[in-house]
């Protein structure tokens, strides 16, 4: 008897994992794009990133059709159960963020080639990004080594684009009564829920880490009952 | 009473210890029948059990509780002891020449072992399936079903037999399938046909504890599927324990999974891991488990 028992399955579940991970540069690539549209109000390379989702919606298409037919042929149980479970969760998560790098790119070209853009506001989206990226790489990375710690850790990190968030709205409020600034205000406030959103996702894929070290799935934090 | 070993000199009273007592009608008086509901699921505790064929320690220290109204799987790989530990439950592992049992087994705190208790009446209690479908081949459906009570040496009419073998049948979901040729020869049905009637046999004597060894191993997915239905459904009136290698047919069937193995070949098959079939497939506590529900034994 081999020393590893269903070696090619290992090996396919390893490589399903990573091709489902790398979903995340993907989508951080995207969001680098989005974030430089958005800093220079870029249109073509907006459309760019619209046109490229098609690239992360095939990665989550690929690699979840995949995990289904292991579930159909390999009967995983335990933690391979648990991590193809995870990878299905994360996958989606992925493919959410594919998403609002596109809801991003949509609202450029609204606000037109030379936008009344405040600066202070500008600089505020692109903070949120940058810092939306790096939940993404902690989230990727702590799925990688299955450390709950790092995982744990995203909710602080979320917290700091969550505050970014809310001064991204007080500034919006506070804009002035240009109609113009106010219409581009509004449509960066749209994008600054979409980066909002799209940590939010790195959290989520974090809960997956601990659900495949732990097996118990838990919310790090429940929006619904924030005082709990 | 049932239990008492038959042959002995000194009179026994009711609920004394190391009797099987039970509380169906001695079907010799009554005029009820044997039935196949009207008997209460019990509880199987081993503490300790170590069993042996020869100087061959099979079995190491087995210490656990079957519980009555679940299905509970023991689950290892070959030789690690399983089908060993479950004959042992209703003392058909002493049929073995040599074959010798330490610890103890109790059936709702009464010893099995007991040396007062008959131990043929113990597996009437505690029934038996095998792997491989065992009808009386040239005998009748009717008879097949039948037989345990006949070879109780009870005194039953033939409208209580009657009875017993429609209920057995019903109670085994074949019924249905042969209630028009019950005269045919039972060798004449299809393999899960064949091993719904065993469990019919089995069932027709009124057991409280269904010990069922591979059950399905010999049988299509279509009759697996029946068969494992059927275990769910008996399973509210008995005790079920089922050795299977079918780590789906574990997970799909069994309420409680046990995980036995042996460290190494020729060394005593243990129990390693007992608990929720849902934890035990998708969390387990130990890497061993959790190397073997996975395939990666090696």
């Amino acid at each position: 008897m081999p020393e590893v028992a269903r070696a090619e399955y290992l090996e396919e579940l390893a490589n399903l994992e990573a091709s489902a991970l790398g979903g995340l540069d993907l989508v951080n690539a995207a969001l680098g794009r989005t974030l430089e549209a958005v800093e220079h109000q870029d249109v073509e390379l907006a459309q760019l990133v619209v046109a490229d989702d098609d690239r992360i919606d095939g990665r989550y298409l690929e690699v979840h059709q995949a995990l289904i037919t292991l579930l159909a042929t390999q009967s995983p149980v335990a933690t391979d159960l648990r991590l193809i479970s995870s990878l299905l969760h994360v996958l989606k998560n992925i493919e959410r963020m594919g998403d609002q790098c596109v809801n991003i790119c949509k609202v450029i070209p609204i606000s037109g080639n030379e936008p009344p853009a405040d600066q202070e506001m500008v600089r505020l989206i692109l903070t949120m990004g940058r810092q939306t990226k790096t939940l993404i790489t902690q989230a990727k990375r702590a799925f990688e080594e299955r450390s709950v710690e790092m995982a744990q850790d995203l909710v602080r990190q979320d917290d700091v684009v969550d505050d970014l968030n809310r001064n991204c709205f007080r500034l919006a409020l506070e804009i002035g009564d240009d109609i113009d600034k106010r219409e581009w205000a509004m449509t960066m406030l749209l994008a600054a829920r979409a980066l909002e959103r799209t940590a939010d996702n790195a959290v989520d894929i974090g809960e997956q880490v601990a659900f495949v070290v732990t097996g118990l799935f838990r919310e790090f934090e429940d929006a619904s009952h924030p005082e709990g | 009473m049932l239990g008492a070993a038959t042959k002995r000199s000194q009179p026994e009273t009711e609920g004394k210890k190391g009797e099987m007592t039970e509380s169906r009608p001695n079907t010799a008086t009554s005029t009820e029948p044997a039935a196949v509901s009207g008997r209460g699921a019990k509880t199987i505790e081993t503490r300790g059990v170590n069993l042996f064929y020869g100087d061959f320690h099979a079995v190491e220290e087995v210490t656990m509780t079957i519980e009555p109204n679940k299905v509970t799987a023991l689950i290892g790989s070959s030789g690690c002891g399983k089908t060993t530990f479950l004959r042992s439950l209703n003392r058909m592992h002493e049929l073995t020449p040599g074959a010798r049992v330490e610890g103890t087994v109790t059936l709702d705190g009464e010893d099995v072992y007991d040396d007062r208790v008959d131990p043929v009446a113990v597996r009437r209690l505690i029934g038996m399936v095998f792997q491989q479908p065992n009808p009386f081949p040239t005998m009748s459906i009717y008879d097949n079903v039948a037989a345990g009570l006949n070879l109780n040496s009870t005194k039953v009419s033939k409208a209580q037999k009657d009875s017993v073998v429609e209920r057995s049948l019903r109670g085994a979901h074949l019924w249905d399938e042969v209630k028009d040729r019950l005269d045919k020869p039972g060798g004449g049905l299809s393999g899960g046909q064949q091993q719904r009637l065993c469990i019919a046999r089995a069932i027709a004597v009124e057991p409280e504890v269904l010990l069922m060894d591979e059950p399905c191993s010999a049988l299509d997915p279509v009759a697996t599927l029946a068969v494992e239905d059927l275990i769910g459904e008996l399973k509210n009136r008995y005790t079920i324990a089922i050795v299977t290698h079918n780590m789906q047919q574990a997970s799909r069937a069994s309420d409680v999974t046990a995980f036995f193995n042996l460290d190494e070949t020729g060394k005593p098959g243990h129990l390693v891991e007992m608990g929720p079939t849902q934890e035990i497939f998708t969390n387990p506590k130990k890497k061993e488990t959790e190397d073997y529900v996975s395939g990666r034994f090696g």
